[in-house]
């Protein structure tokens, strides 16, 4: 009996071993499964979560490529700066340490608000340095650094800051650059950190990618806790590309100086006097803090504004571009005040506006070669054909007017840029009509954008029957022919477009367009296909404005044997001149307010044996073009020629 | 004449000690070396590559353990079988006492000359060895009576229950699965299988009740464990990140991230498998993992062999407590189970729990050696 039951017994507790070994077997498989699961399918987003809690990741900024100029000085460069920073964690009071560092330096509003930005944005709880300030003087920092105790979670860094050593004189071209911003959604990859800054006009921002380089990474380990524990370079910075620019410098900065100057005279400030007389002095905008300009009559007056530009004319090259007036870059790069900026934004003479590129002037009298060689070119006229200029040419029930009062009398092309007769151009505008003067003034580089590397710039306007359709819904008149063929009316262009008409007229066979980029390759011109014996015509006949006894610019020869310069003058009206206003007798320029008085334009190139610079000086509200933009072409060649 | 019986005896007694080497089990002491080494290893990186403040005393712990081990192994296994009462009455006694002299936060240990003990580890062993006892003296015709159970289902929830109200839920919990599995061992009949069930089913809602915020919060976190990913959610999220970010062959020893930079909770002691993965990975949790499943294996392989009833009940028991252990223990770090405190035998740094698994797998020796003898 009892050794049955313990059978029994035995029997079933091998069952009841076996069954539960099952369930141990199981058990065991589910852990087991359970680890292959997590370590080896899903291995990778925990791979990803572990690094997450490891590190954190802190971009450093490149150190930004510098521009050159063609002689490799500097345009824009890097400096030393100090820059403030927050180590941030969740568990610091950030207004109390700012509170305590405002104590003791003054931090911009620009800089708080953008900084407060970065903090509210910062969604995760990894601890992070987040820029306060990029403007620190030496003596903020040793006034801080005092202090440091106070707030441990405010640090120094030594940063670099965007330098621009030849300041006002190249600010145009070069640009500054700015922290970015919303607006500037163009720029892609937008790397993720306060340190960004962003090029905003000029070369920086058309070079933006280029000088920026790329942002190095660095790794912090951090515990639990958020405490720092290793920190190391990650991703190293590749630091920006320096860009070499067509520019001279040296060119450039005696340029502007001539420009502004004019046929002014240039007194230092020193005495108080002077200070005083400023003072007293209503309608100048535009003071330089160190001298200031006087005219003939001993009056204070600002310097001349407007636009400069030389340019090579076998590859279009621009050595120089000034603006005037312009802007020092450097104030980006502190902490623009704001009541700065806006009198730079709400100063009358737009001192933002790089008037080279962008800035829209009617041409006048520098239009009339294009004018020609339409002509020219369309056959309707040969070298000699004469037209007679009695001071007027009446349309239907307008009259026309050349600016010589009682005419040139009888006179052929030649002589007619010579000495820039209206009337003849009028007969040349009726006979050649608009649209194939527009198209030779395109063909000559107007009314176009170039592939320049600034991309503020205007297009200007060259009419025709088509445009003017198109834009008022209105038939051209003959009148507005004749207009356009003295290079005023619709007709607009911008200095570069007009230095790019000098050059492809002096060059001949190119299509030149305009660079500021050094050794550019130069087979992307195109044939310029204009008979190359009527550009010789043309050439010649502004060789005569400056050589010939009546030329428009005589006054303003090179005076060397070897070297000449050739050009056109160009004076433009501003206001337009009532009949009645014309029968009392012109007001003389100078005693015309400034906003009414004419631009003097001037293009040229030298040297006239075998040319190699085209020129366009624009003098706003300057006067003539012959008594004022033509002296200052001629001494920039003087100083270019060295002679 | 007592001069030659002494020699005899030595005779015999060296002969009997070698006699009972011989026939110790080589594959259980490799298995606990072994694991006893990773501990120690884990230890030492747990510390952050530092002998102290763990892996030093583990070391001390495990060779004194294994010492203890090795004597309970040549001593008779009768002595278990008269001890069993007697240190059942000790455990329920220390259980008692614990919850007046307790120390600690929540009241597990007992402070002896210094040393913390904690009655609950020991309670395991003398629960298996009295319901060992039990029914060693019960027949196969008694085992189908309803009331043959009455008393072992008291001997076991009398622990279990002062156990879960120190409150220690993982340690009652597995004192209790314990004592079933150890029923249903013996042959229970399939309908008090059944019948046990239903109680267990019905006295949830009152077992609810009676645990603790922290407890239900850990049951609530398990299941769902983003509802509190920087709470008690944090333990479980953060090991599943160490176990997952280890891959195949884990970060490298000493290399584990997560451990090192302190985002495992409780990396020396129940989450040190989880240490252990991340820095070893895959393959060195699966095989750490089969050396448990060898040393469980082995050890119910001695249970299937041996004869005595009590000797059968014994090992199974101290088999199946080791398996309980190690599914708790790795189940709970990899997100399967509650967190609920359980260690990893001979791993997690802990001495309580590394003497009851060593004393418990001496107990099982002395009847790998001895079984024979007796019967």
């Amino acid at each position: 009996m009892k050794n049955k039951n313990q059978k029994n017994l035995e029997n079933t507790i091998s069952k009841r071993f076996f069954l539960l070994s099952i369930l141990k077997g199981s058990v065991v498989g589910a852990i087991g499964w359970r680890f292959f699961d997590l370590q080896m399918i899903e291995n990778r987003k925990y791979e990803k979560l572990s690094d997450n809690n490891q590190f954190n990741f802190l971009m450093i900024a490149p150190e930004r490529g510098r521009i050159l100029d063609r002689k490799m000085r500097l345009l824009a460069g890097n400096m030393d700066g100090f820059s403030l920073v927050l180590k941030w964690n969740k568990n610091i009071n950030v207004d109390e340490i700012i509170k305590k560092v405002l104590k003791i330096v003054n931090i911009s509003q620009k800089s708080l608000n953008k900084f407060y930005e970065e903090i509210k944005s910062n969604k995760n709880e990894f601890a992070k340095e987040i820029l306060i300030t990029k403007n620190l003087s030496q003596k903020d920092v040793s006034k801080l650094a005092v202090r440091s105790i106070e707030f441990p979670e405010v640090t120094f860094l030594m940063t670099k800051k965007r330098f621009y050593p030849q300041g006002i004189i190249a600010g145009h071209i070069t640009g500054y650059i700015g922290p970015y911003s919303k607006n500037d959604s163009e720029i892609k990859m937008k790397p993720n950190t306060s340190w960004l800054e962003v090029g905003k006009t000029g070369l920086e921002q058309f070079f933006d990618n280029e000088l920026r380089g790329k942002f190095g990474r660095k790794r912090n380990e951090v515990t639990s806790k958020g405490h720092i524990i290793a920190s190391q370079i990650y991703e190293n910075t590749i630091p920006g590309k320096d860009i070499q620019t067509s520019l001279d410098m040296g060119l450039q900065a005696f340029a502007i100086e001539r420009f502004e100057r004019g046929n002014n005279t240039l007194i230092p400030i020193k005495n108080d006097n002077i200070k005083k007389q400023i003072l007293k002095t209503k309608n100048i905008e535009y003071v330089n803090k160190d001298f200031l300009y006087k005219d003939k009559k001993n009056k204070i007056v600002n310097p001349q504004s407007g636009s400069l530009i030389v340019m090579d004319i076998e590859n279009g090259e621009i050595l120089c571009s000034v603006s005037s007036p312009g802007y020092d870059p450097n104030i980006f790069s502190e902490d623009l005040e704001i009541n700065v900026w806006n009198d730079l934004k709400n100063n009358s003479r737009a001192p933002l506006l790089n008037r080279s590129m962008s800035g829209v002037y009617p041409p006048g009298s520098t239009i009339k070669m294009a004018v020609a060689l339409a002509a020219l070119e369309n056959g309707i006229i040969d070298y000699n054909t004469k037209f007679y200029c009695n001071g007027m040419k009446e349309l239907g029930s307008s009259t026309f007017h050349c600016w010589a009062k009682d005419g040139h009398g009888k006179l052929n092309l030649i002589e007619a840029i010579e000495q820039s007769c209206d009337v003849y151009f009028y007969e040349l505008g009726l006979k050649v009509g608009i649209d194939k003067i527009a198209l030779m003034m395109k063909k000559l580089g107007l009314g176009q954008y170039y592939d320049l590397e600034i991309k503020d710039r205007s297009k200007g306007v060259v009419p025709n029957i088509e445009w003017k359709l198109k834009r008022d819904g209105l038939q051209w008149s003959m009148g507005e022919t004749l207009n356009a063929s003295i290079g005023q009316g619709y007709l607009l262009t911008t200095p570069l477009q007009l230095t790019t008409m000098v050059s492809r007229i002096a060059n001949g066979k190119f299509a030149i367009t305009p660079t500021l980029m050094l050794g550019k390759s130069q087979n992307r011109f195109e044939p310029l296909n204009i008979n190359y014996k009527h550009l010789d015509f043309i050439k010649k006949s502004m060789e005569r404005v400056v050589k010939g006894i009546n030329g428009t610019a005589r006054n303003y020869q090179i005076g060397s044997k070897k070297i000449e310069m050739a050009g056109k003058t160009g004076t433009v009206q501003v206001v337009r001149i009532s009949e009645a206003e014309r029968e009392k007798g012109l007001i003389k320029n100078e005693d015309r307010p400034w906003k009414k008085r004419d631009h003097a334009l001037f293009v040229g190139y030298a040297p006239v044996s075998k040319p190699k610079y085209a020129i366009t000086v624009v003098v706003e509200h300057g006067g003539s073009g012959s008594s004022v933009a033509a002296p200052i072409a001629r001494d920039i060649f003087k100083y270019i020629f060295k002679v | 004449m007592n001069y030659k019986l002494n020699k005899f005896s030595e005779k015999s007694f060296s002969y009997m000690f070698f006699s009972k080497l011989s026939k110790i089990n080589l594959i259980i002491i490799l298995s606990i070396i072994l694991l006893g080494f990773v501990g120690v290893a884990s230890l030492y990186s747990a510390a952050g590559g530092y002998w102290d403040p763990w892996a030093k005393n583990h070391l001390i712990r495990l060779i004194f353990g294994m010492c203890l081990m090795l004597i309970l192994a040549f001593l008779p296994q009768d002595i278990f079988f008269k001890l069993s009462v007697f240190s059942f009455l000790i455990g329920i006694l220390s259980l008692i006492l614990v919850k007046f002299i307790g120390t600690g936060n929540v009241q597990r240990w007992i402070t002896l000359g210094g040393i913390n003990f904690q009655p609950s580890e020991a309670m395991k062993l003398a629960l298996i060895l009295i319901l060992a006892r039990y029914f060693d003296h019960i027949s196969r015709i008694e085992l189908d009576k309803l009331k043959t159970y009455i008393l072992p289902i008291f001997l076991i929830l009398l622990p279990g229950f002062l156990v879960i109200s120190q409150p220690d839920l993982g340690t009652g919990l597995t004192i209790i699965l314990l004592g079933l599995a150890i029923l249903f061992f013996v042959g229970i009949s399939m309908k008090f299988v059944i019948l046990c069930f239903i109680l267990l089913a019905s006295s949830i809602p009152f077992i609810w009740n009676q645990l603790y915020d922290y407890q239900k919060d850990r049951i609530l976190v398990f299941l769902n464990p983003e509802i509190d990913s920087l709470g008690s959610g944090y333990q479980i999220i953060q090991s599943k990140i160490a176990i997952g970010s280890g891959g195949l062959f884990g970060k490298g020893y000493l290399l584990g991230s997560q451990s090192r930079l302190n985002y495992l909770p409780e990396k020396h002691t129940d989450f040190i498998f989880t240490l252990i993965s991340e820095e070893l990975g895959f393959l060195g949790s699966i095989s750490i993992i089969l050396i448990f499943c060898i040393l469980i294996t082995s050890i119910m392989k001695i249970s299937f062999r041996v004869k005595s009833l009590f000797s059968k009940i014994v090992t199974f028991g101290i088999g199946f407590l080791l398996f309980l252990y190690l599914t708790l223990n790795i189940g709970m770090v990899c997100g399967l189970l509650p967190v609920v405190g359980a260690p990893l035998p001979l791993i997690s740094y802990g001495g309580t729990s590394l003497l009851t698994v060593l004393i418990g797998l001496g107990i099982v020796l002395s009847i790998s050696i001895n079984d024979k003898e007796v019967l």
